[in-house]
């Protein structure tokens, strides 16, 4: 008897025509005389599967609801009449069904005629040929002729769609069978596709009968993915063919981690096809990740190693052995000079966990000290340390999958339609399916208008007031008694409780007497808070509104005090969850890279820690923590710091208070880049180390639910060499031996040396597919919920988290408030996502304002509007919009020439100096002339791409590339 | 004028201590504030901003002074 199959052993690559079935009931049925054992709900179709008896399907697939309008599936089942559709019949216990005999073979050559007759049968140059459910079908029904011929009415001369960059759409391949529409809806969630008309005139149509490009289409791909003939189909295929193998890998983008399927043809990558055995994105994923990996192969990416001696130098081409020992001799020569705390470096969130340990690895033992720190700080650093205070561990509690289980979700300062669209998607199912929805931010982002979606609250809290809106929210919840006091008194420490609640409970910080600070109608607040604590699972995910402020630590707290208050931690459907930006920011603070904690958040001064790290690395390590990024900044203005190594981050456009950062890095002596691109940052460096791309290397990236995903090569590095390579090499050229041979060489060393991860290890990820940490003795496969009977701190921390006023406030001369933000299309810094189609979307940076704003200023669409603050000044276009509330405006900053950076301030967060991007006051009004800035940057940037011009002329060039430092 | 990193140690210490003053304890606060300081700023931080209290520390906040102090003398 054919048994009940495991969901975690099924085969990815096949599809089994109706989704899982979650029951825990399980029946019996029988199949063309085979028994199989099922979960109850799941389909005829999809039991028939799981014992490999594949019945012929056009309109199902397992990622969308069945619908049944083919019926190329027809079964009988024994006892019933009629030839019902497998697909939308549920298996009973007992049943009979027979799938294949002479009735429902010439049945489904019937139908399989009708769809062909209406077809064109340029099969053999057609681009879904080798790869077609509408051939596979007629294949496996036998069809052998078409009597109708294609003389009737037909479809075949329908106008083609090339609108969208990356998929073109062929009316006249379709078969109708609303695989697209459905999947638009129910997997992605934006519904920008419908059925048009009825029976014969029935066709796809994106919006109001409009192009692709110009419908709500994000162009996310699952209607492509879906489609089953090439009438939605990916133009990269069209051009190249069908792929010939392909290599699981995870997404370098967003830190939801999706896992793809990346299709080659040799070692070209095709296309990228999410992954359905992925478990942070079961096989969805968004326009970056499936389409934008061009950049990858970009004519900008910098292959050669190249040197200078001043930033004023053009660049020089030279061997890789050139390159290191040019790096090392400049950086021991700056130590001798400047003392061993002279020089540091930055890890980066894009690169491998195994690439940021090695780096902090060098810093901390070739180096000598521990000036090392990351990308994280100006992003999650506050959640690090706000949750590490309370509830004992640097990370969100969940997995994506448990927001299924919420039934009321707050989203405080995130975009997750724009920023992890993947989750974003998920989150939407579960709101149509009823969840209520609180949104805590001060301008309207996608979700509160989002198709079947009704937002219980937009809460449109001022820019800075987050600390008195979540206090006013805590106060709600304990004057109103809403508290979970068993889980108080059994999970969280007494005396912590019994102060933050004579805290909070004070007066003050009432929602009526907070409302002047926030803006937050008090009902409306006390509404939510309801809500929130009365729901049997709240959940609550934040982003970077809430950690770039200089009350981000606090705020944090603040989102944790509030879960534990509510008992909403510990189990699937609640807990506190960061939604990270880039993609490995989680394994970049896990890893070591923050100055004052070696790997898996073990403090320096821990001297039990220190000595096993100082026995594996053998050298002594610095009891004290190194500088963070803006403290080197500083000591680099002081002229104490002088040297830099600094492994794809570009710090010059991502770092706030660019005109400081930029006479920073000028002042340095050393600056050591190592980048897939010249970024802005290397453009003030005297040593290039050309990076590679995720596609290019082997590894694991840690998404925002701690889950470690692998990232596999699947085509050579451009430069010869993979980042940890580079790394070693100049560890090896500054006298510190390192002799990996793979990255699992690597992690086997991270697992020995970090208690969250001793039981990782590369062969169990094969075997696993993915894991989340902890993952060690008591969780030899992971931890997909944290916090669920202990906090690694034994007991929940409640912490005071008194509101303190920004310095950053509007006044007379800068009246408005700046905020930033992302947007889908693009990728933080854009470096990547620049050099791709995505520039269709989003080719410049904006800035939004409020119509009243603009009306203030004679302001309109489309107007050069100058945007000053304390800390300087430059030049965008506006962008009138109502999503924002008067007196606040706001911008991305994905493209260096907007400079958005030059505007916001050097004020931080209080506990990490994470920077306050979200508040900056400034002023606008309408110019005629880019800024002073803009106009200095754009002189730089034509001088420096001089530079590098110079060095690309020299070629040819010998094989000198051939690898060092192995 | 030109100490780019006194000015912004300075203003982060009494951020520092603006965010932990309301535990009604000033020891107690003071305690805290030196703590974190010791946790997380570089040798060099914690060096030039005890020079700096030594040297009168006037743009500092009681309670950033006394962390200070503590810290210097635990150091
Ligand atoms: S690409 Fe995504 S959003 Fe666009 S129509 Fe297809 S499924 Fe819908
Ligand atoms: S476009 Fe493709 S998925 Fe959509 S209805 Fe036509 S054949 Fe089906
Ligand atoms: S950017 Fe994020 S959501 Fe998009 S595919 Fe990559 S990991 Fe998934
Ligand atoms: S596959 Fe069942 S009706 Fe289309």
């Amino acid at each position: 008897m054919l048994q009940y199959f495991n969901p975690k052993q099924q085969d990815f690559d096949k599809d089994y025509g109706t989704p899982a079935s979650v029951s825990e009931n399980l029946i019996t049925l029988e199949i063309d005389g085979v028994s199989i054992t099922v979960p109850e709900g799941t389909s005829v179709m999809r039991a028939a599967a799981l014992a490999d008896i594949n019945i012929p399907k056009l309109c199902a697939s397992d990622n969308l609801e069945a619908f049944g309008s083919c019926r190329i599936c027809a079964v009988e089942i024994e006892g019933r009449r009629g030839t019902p559709a497998s697909c939308t019949t549920p298996a009973e216990a007992g049943m009979k069904v027979t799938t294949q005999n002479p009735r429902l073979g010439k049945l489904r050559r019937n139908i399989m005629e009708l769809y062909i007759s209406d077809h064109p049968l340029d099969c053999l140059t057609c681009p879904a040929n080798g790869n077609c459910e509408l051939q596979d079908v007629a294949g496996e029904v036998g069809l052998r002729e078409v009597r109708y011929g294609f003389s009737g009415d037909n479809h075949l001369q329908a106008e083609k769609d090339h609108s969208n960059p990356y998929f073109s759409f062929d009316p006249s391949k379709c078969i109708v069978c609303s695989r697209c529409v459905r999947a638009c809806g129910e997997v992605q969630g934006t519904f920008a596709l419908t059925i048009d008309g009825r029976g014969f005139d029935s066709k796809v149509s994106p919006g109001q009968n409009q192009p692709f490009l110009d419908s709500e289409c994000v162009s996310c791909g699952a209607c492509v993915q879906a489609c089953p003939t090439s009438t939605l189909m990916e133009k990269s295929v069209i051009e190249a063919g069908q792929p010939e193998h392909s290599v699981v890998t995870t997404c370098a983008y967003c830190g939801v981690g999706c896992q793809f399927k990346a299709e080659m043809k040799g070692s070209e990558v095709i296309r990228m096809v999410p992954y359905k055995g992925g478990q942070a994105n079961h096989g969805h994923s968004c326009v970056k990740g499936r389409f934008a990996f061009g950049y990858a192969t970009h004519e900008d990416r910098i292959t050669k190693p190249m040197i200078r001696d001043s930033i004023d130098q053009p660049w020089r081409e030279v061997s890789w052995d050139e390159a290191l020992s040019f790096a090392a001799t400049k950086l021991r020569g700056i130590q001798e000079k400047y003392g061993r705390e002279s020089i540091g470096g930055i890890t980066s969130s894009r690169c491998t966990n195994e690439e940021t340990y090695l780096v902090q690895k060098l810093i901390r033992a070739a180096f000598g000290n521990n000036n090392t720190d990351t990308c994280a700080r100006v992003c999650h650093s506050p959640t690090g340390y706000g949750l590490k205070t309370t509830l004992g561990e640097s990370a969100g509690t969940q997995t994506f999958d448990s927001v299924m289980q919420a039934d009321a979700v707050m989203v405080i300062g995130a975009n997750p339609t724009d920023a992890h669209p993947v989750f974003g998607s998920l989150l939407k199912k579960r709101l149509r399916q009823g969840a209520k929805l609180i949104v805590a931010d001060p301008r309207r982002i996608d979700l509160v208008k989002s198709p079947h979606v009704q937002t219980q609250h937009h809460l449109t809290l001022r820019p800075g007031s987050n600390v008195a809106f979540i206090n006013a929210m805590a106060h709600v919840i304990m004057s109103e008694g809403l508290e979970d006091k068993a889980f108080i008194a059994e999970r969280c420490d007494t005396e912590a409780f019994n102060a933050w609640r004579n805290f909070i409970s004070e007066e003050r910080h009432s929602p009526e007497n907070t409302e002047s600070i926030t803006g937050i109608p008090a009902a409306e607040l006390r509404s939510a808070a309801r809500i929130y604590a009365n729901a049997k699972n709240g959940a609550i995910y934040y982003g970077l509104g809430v950690t770039e402020h200089s009350q981000g630590s606090s705020m944090v707290m603040g989102i944790a005090n509030l879960a534990l208050a509510t008992g909403n931690i510990g189990r699937e459907g609640v807990g506190v969850n960061p939604l990270r930006g880039q993609n490995n920011v989680q394994g970049s603070c896990d890893m070591g890279s923050f100055p004052h904690e070696l790997p898996g958040y073990q403090h320096v001064a821990d001297d039990a820690v220190r000595a096993r790290f100082e026995s594996a690395w053998g050298v002594t390590l610095d009891n004290e923590p190194g500088l963070r990024i803006p403290n080197m900044f500083d000591a680099a203005l002081d002229g104490t710091y002088k040297g830099m190594y600094c492994q794809g981050e570009d710090i010059a456009q991502s770092d706030p208070n660019t005109n400081h950062v930029q006479a920073a890095l000028r002042s340095l002596e050393c600056l050591v880049v190592q980048d897939i691109f010249l970024n802005e940052t290397a453009k003030y460096a005297h040593v290039f180390l050309p990076g590679s791309s995720f596609l290019e290397k082997d590894g694991t990236f840690t998404n925002a639910e701690r889950r470690i995903n692998r990232v596999r090569k699947v085509m050579p590095p451009l430069a010869g060499l993979q980042d940890w390579e580079v790394t070693q090499a100049l560890s090896n050229a500054l006298g510190y031996p390192m002799n990996y041979n793979h990255p699992s060489e690597i992690m086997d060393e991270i697992a020995q040396l970090t208690p969250t991860f001793t039981h990782v290890s590369y062969e169990r990820l094969e075997k696993l597919g993915s894991i989340q940490w902890p993952c060690n003795e008591m969780a030899p496969d992971g931890t997909p919920t944290m916090h669920e009977e202990s906090f690694p701190i034994g007991k929940g921390h409640f912490a005071i988290t008194e509101y303190v006023a920004t310095e950053e406030r509007s006044t007379r001369k800068y009246p408005l408030l700046l905020t930033t933000g992302r947007i889908l299309s693009q990728y933080n810094v854009g470096a990547q996502t620049r050099r791709t189609d995505n520039q269709i979307w989003h080719d410049d940076d904006v800035l939004e304002l409020h119509p009243q704003d603009a009306e203030d200023r004679g302001i309109n669409n489309g107007d050069w509007v100058g945007i000053a603050s304390r800390a300087g000044e430059t030049v965008m276009r506006a962008k009138i919009s109502e999503r924002m509330q008067p007196g606040v405006v706001y911008t991305t900053f994905h493209h260096p020439h907007s400079g958005a950076n030059v505007v916001t301030t050097d004020n931080s967060d209080w506990a990490t100096n994470c920077p306050e991007y979200k508040v900056t006051a400034v002023q606008a009004v309408k110019v005629t002339e880019p800024s002073d800035w803009q106009q200095r940057y754009r002189d730089f940037n034509q001088q420096q791409l001089g530079h590098l011009n110079k060095a690309r002329l020299n070629e040819p060039r010998s094989e000198e590339s051939a690898i060092a430092g192995k | 004028m030109a100490n780019h990193q006194l000015t912004s140690l300075i203003r982060m210490a009494n951020q520092i201590a603006a965010n932990n003053t309301h535990i009604g304890d000033e020891n107690a606060e003071a305690e805290m504030v030196a703590n974190h300081l010791s946790k997380f700023w570089a040798r060099s931080m914690k060096a030039q901003i005890s020079e700096y209290l030594n040297q009168g520390g006037d743009e500092l906040t009681p309670i950033a002074r006394k962390a200070i102090g503590l810290m210097s003398s635990a150091g």
